[in-house]
């Protein structure tokens, strides 16, 4: 008969409830070419549904889809002119937020506005702002351009969106855990720094290659790949990642983001552009984009099955070879606070590199064992780094 | 929702360490040799020169995210040679 352990030698994990709140800042919602056909498009975000059209004057516009007459879903009416019109009763609502026009009515009401979000249209993708002190996005706070993405020496964007059932606190773990690319991802991370400056974190990791993955299709050698990646803000993570093989390098930016629907799901979306070059043109580079979309791809639904039965912790039990989960959640605390309440520590810098030696050593034994045996493990092959 | 000490710090927190070219003032920890956090606050980043001139270059381009200073790399290996910053790994 086992005796019950002393509770107070068992480790809890710990949790909150996920915060009720939704981030400020710049939220990627998709591509362009996605919502800007003259139609309205409907948006589940931020516990709320909204609407998205491109009125006749050219502008994307984002209103909550609920006609504030008597509540029809303006993402079912139709755009008319510079305005979506309610599919209930023909109320006219403009890009401001404001009812032009009620076509049985003397007169609209003047005063009534619905609610807006600020929009940002930028390498052919579609942001907005999302602020629950309603204040207008601050100068300072952007997201980079991507001269690749307005470049014909580079592929059109190749871009992927799914659901994924969970609070987005775990993909933002991502950013800092060095040892799930190993176990995860099929990756042999050589270096690895995390930095994090007022509203960016920055994971930069260069990776070798795990030879007991077998080549990728084609016989094509990948010797390793280097990756700098930043979150600009709670939701969107820009990728510079550069693939290295035996034939030489190709320099590839993925995109990384989400928009929460509610506190316990979002919409994962990721993009990937490629650099032509004499050894890649443009057929070839649009495949090799296409082949590392799917790379990426596998390497998420990889997270989503751990995401989809782990629990959630506040108090991770960390070694000295994890990366830092903690500073990095004081990182996030500033999206969920008032602007008022963002704290130094919120947005100082912190940067912590991770001495990779004692994982090598673990990692290479362990390939070397998977070769020795003759063992695949089921990881998924050469995806991205960063997520 | 309050976000909870690193448990990592409670046997062995970060102490100060001044830049030998700036003098700007950061904390440190050192786990090995080859691995190194670092909590800079506004009076340190201001400091800083290398930050500055990479401040400076980045205008040019967009990205412009600053991975270190190698002055203050320095700086941290010598308060552990100095016996200022203890390893880790070694206590």
């Amino acid at each position: 008969m086992t005796t019950p352990q002393d509770a107070e030698q068992v480790r809890l994990i710990e949790a909150q409830a996920a915060p009720t709140r939704f981030a400020r800042g710049w939220h990627c919602l998709g591509l362009i070419r996605d919502f800007g056909d003259g139609t309205p498009h409907s948006v589940n975000a931020f516990g709320q549904k909204l609407v998205v059209f491109r009125s006749g004057d050219g502008r994307i516009n984002v209103l909550d889809a609920y006609c504030r007459h008597m509540g029809g879903d303006l993402s079912q009416g139709t755009v008319k002119g510079d305005e979506v019109a309610c599919p209930f009763h023909d109320w006219r609502w403009g890009g401001d937020g404001r009812c032009k026009q009620v076509p049985y009515a003397r007169r609209a009401p003047r005063l009534a506005r619905t609610a807006t979000w600020p929009t940002l249209e930028q390498d052919g993708m579609l942001f907005i702002w999302n602020d629950p002190e309603c204040k207008a996005p601050p100068q300072d706070v952007t997201i980079p351009r991507i001269d690749g993405a307005s470049s014909d020496e580079w592929t059109d964007w190749h871009w992927y969106t799914t659901v994924v059932k969970t609070n987005c606190r775990e993909i933002i773990d991502n950013v800092v855990d060095m040892a799930h690319f190993f176990y995860i991802h099929g990756t042999m991370p050589t270096h690895f720094k995390n930095i994090f400056e007022g509203h960016t974190a920055t994971q930069y990791m260069t990776s070798g290659s795990r030879p007991d993955l077998g080549d990728a299709e084609g016989g094509v050698k990948l010797l390793g790949t280097s990756s700098l990646a930043s979150y600009h803000g709670p939701s969107f993570m820009i990728d510079d990642l550069t693939y290295h093989y035996d034939h030489g390098d190709s320099q590839t930016v993925l995109i990384n983001c989400h928009y929460p629907i509610d506190t316990n799901s979002f919409v994962l979306q990721y993009g990937i552009i490629v650099k032509k070059s004499a050894e890649l043109p443009e057929e070839v580079a649009v495949q090799t984009a296409v082949a590392l979309g799917d790379f990426v791809k596998l390497g998420f639904e990889q997270d989503v099955q751990i995401w989809r039965n782990k629990a959630r912790i506040d108090n991770p039990l960390l070694v000295e070879e994890d990366g830092p989960v903690y500073q990095l959640r004081r990182w996030y605390e500033q999206f969920y606070v008032d602007v008022a309440d963002v704290t130094p520590d919120m947005v100082d810098r912190f940067e912590f590199e991770i001495d990779t030696t004692r994982p090598r050593e673990a990692w290479t034994k362990e390939v070397q064992d998977n070769i020795n045996a003759g063992v695949v493990p089921a990881v998924a092959r050469s995806s991205g780094p960063s997520e | 929702m309050t976000v909870r000490p690193d448990n990592r710090l409670a046997d062995s927190p970060m102490v100060h360490v001044a830049c030998r070219r700036c003098s700007a003032n950061v904390l440190a920890r050192k786990s090995t040799w080859e691995q190194t956090s670092v909590q800079w606050d506004a009076m340190s980043v201001a400091r800083c020169e290398q930050r500055h001139d990479a401040r400076a270059l980045c205008a040019l381009d967009g990205r412009g995210i600053f991975l270190g200073c190698s002055e203050l790399t320095e700086s941290i290996l010598c308060a552990v040679s100095a016996g200022e910053l203890a390893l880790v790994d070694e206590q």
